[in-house]
C-alpha cells in the first residue's frame, strides 16, 4: 500500500548527506512513514525529534514568539532538521556534511504534505 | 502527597531506625513541604546523631525556610564530620555570599569545585563571588572592601551583565541572553517591543529547548550539539552551549537572515565564554 508521503520521503532522502527522512507524530513519537539509509533507528530518531520539535513549538507559543516553522539541531555528528504541521512532523537526519540550505528548502516545501 | 513520598514514608514506619529518612526529608523539602521536612530530619538526627548527610539536610531545610544562621551551624557540623563533603562546601560558600563574606565564601566554593568538577552550579557561583570580589577590591582601591564597596561591585556587574552583548546587538531587531544551567537570566536583555523586560519569562520557556537537545544528541550518539535554530513565523531562534552548562539564546526578527543570525549567535557565545572565563 503506498503512503501520501511517499513522494516527499523520496524527493529528501535523496538530498546529499541524508541518512534518513520521517514521518511522525508530534505529540505520540510514532512513526507514519519513513524512508532511511540501512542502519538508522528511524523509531528512536523519530521519537526524539518529535519530542524537541514540540518542546520547541510549546516554548514558543510561551514566550511569545510564534508558530514554529523549521527546526534544526547542529551536533558534532550530524543535523537533525524537523518542520510540522497539523500534529505531524516531518525529520530528516544528516550527516555533517549535508547542505543544510538544500534541505530546508525541500522540507519547507513539502510540509504541504502534512496532512 | 506523592507516591514516591507514601512509599518512602512507609519504608520509615516500617523501620524508623533506617536512613531512608534522608530521602524522604529531601522528596518533602523538594515538594516544598518544609515544616514535615524539618519534622523527619529532626527525628532522623536523633538516631543518627553523627550521620553528615543528615545534618546537609538538615542545612537545607533551614535554607529554605530563610534560616541561614541555623544552616550555616549544621554544615559547620557537617565538615567536622566530613571535612571533604562537597554539599556543605557548597552551601557554606552560598549562606557566607548571602552575608557578604565573600573571601571566605570563595574558599569553601573552591573547595566544593575541586570536589566536584560536574557541578556547573558550583562553578557558576564561584566566578560570581571571584568577579564580585574582584570588583569590590578595585572599589575600594586595594582596601578590604565593605558594604559599599559590595554594592558598587554589585551594580558594576549587573550593568556588565546588561550590556553584555549590545555592541554586538546594535540596534537591529535582535535580543540575546545568557541563561546558567537553571535557566536563569545571568546577562542579557530580553524586552517587548512595549518595553517590559521579559527575559526571566523567555529563558525558562527556552532553556527546556535545551535538555531536549542533549538528549537527542545522546541517544542518536550525534556527539556534543553546537546549536538548535528554529524559525517561527515571526521570530528566528537560536540557541548555543557555552561555559559551565550555560545557554546563549539569540532571537531576533523573521526578516533578519538565518546566516546573519548565525553569525550574531557565534559572535555571542564568544563574548560569553570569554566574560565567564575571565574570573576563572
Amino acid at each position: 500500500m503506498s503512503s501520501p508521503f511517499e513522494d516527499v520521503l523520496a524527493t529528501l532522502i535523496r538530498q546529499r548527506g541524508v541518512l534518513g527522512c520521517i514521518v511522525v507524530g508530534e505529540s505520540d513519537g510514532i512513526v507514519v512513514d519513513a524512508n532511511v539509509q540501512v542502519g538508522v533507528a528511524e523509531a528512536v530518531v523519530a521519537a526524539l525529534a518529535a519530542a524537541l520539535f514540540r518542546r520547541a513549538r510549546l516554548s514558543s507559543q510561551s514566550a511569545g514568539l510564534g508558530r514554529v516553522t523549521f527546526l534544526q539541531l547542529e551536533a558534532e555528528k550530524g543535523h537533525v532538521c524537523a518542520v510540522g504541521r497539523e500534529g505531524l512532523v516531518l525529520v530528516t537526519l544528516a550527516e555533517p556534511r549535508a547542505h543544510i540550505g538544500l534541505i530546508r528548502g525541500a522540507m519547507l516545501q513539502s510540509v504541504e504534505a502534512l496532512t | 502527597m506523592s507516591d514516591e513520598i507514601r512509599r518512602l514514608s512507609d519504608e520509615l514506619a516500617r523501620d524508623p531506625s533506617s536512613l531512608v529518612f534522608l530521602q524522604l526529608g529531601e522528596a518533602l523539602r523538594k515538594a516544598g513541604q518544609l515544616d514535615l521536612a524539618l519534622k523527619v530530619a529532626t527525628r532522623g538526627l536523633e538516631r543518627h546523631s553523627h550521620d553528615a548527610d543528615a545534618h546537609d539536610l538538615l542545612a537545607r531545610i533551614c535554607v529554605d525556610r530563610g534560616e541561614l544562621e541555623q544552616a550555616f551551624d549544621e554544615w559547620d557540623m557537617v565538615l567536622r564530620l566530613a571535612p571533604n563533603h562537597v554539599g556543605a562546601q557548597k552551601g557554606m560558600g552560598y549562606v557566607l555570599f548571602k552575608q557578604g563574606r565573600l573571601e571566605e565564601a570563595e574558599t569553601h566554593l573552591s573547595g566544593a569545585a575541586s570536589g566536584d568538577r560536574t557541578d556547573p552550579s558550583i562553578s557558576t557561583a564561584l566566578r560570581m563571588v571571584r568577579r564580585l570580589l574582584r570588583y569590590a577590591r578595585l572599589a575600594g582601591n586595594g582596601s578590604e572592601p565593605g558594604p559599599e564597596e559590595l554594592a558598587a561591585a554589585q551594580r558594576r556587574i549587573e550593568e556588565e551583565a546588561h550590556y553584555l552583548f549590545a555592541d554586538i546587538l546594535g540596534d537591529s531587531e535582535q535580543t540575546a541572553l545568557l541563561l546558567n544551567s537553571d535557566g536563569l537570566v545571568t546577562a542579557g536583555t530580553y524586552v517587548t517591543p512595549e518595553g517590559t523586560d521579559v527575559s526571566q519569562e523567555v529563558g525558562a520557556q527556552l532553556s527546556g529547548v535545551r535538555d531536549d537537545a542533549q538528549r537527542t544528541v545522546r541517544h542518536l550518539d550525534l556527539g556534543a550539539w553546537k546549536t538548535v535554530l528554529y524559525e517561527t513565523d515571526i521570530a528566528i531562534v537560536a540557541l548555543a552551549p557555552a561555559l559551565d552548562e550555560a545557554l546563549v539564546v539569540v532571537a531576533a526578527s523573521h526578516d533578519v537572515p538565518l546566516g546573519f543570525v548565525r553569525r550574531v549567535l557565534d559572535r555571542c557565545v564568544k563574548r560569553a565564554t570569554m566574560w565567564l572565563s575571565e574570573v576563572g
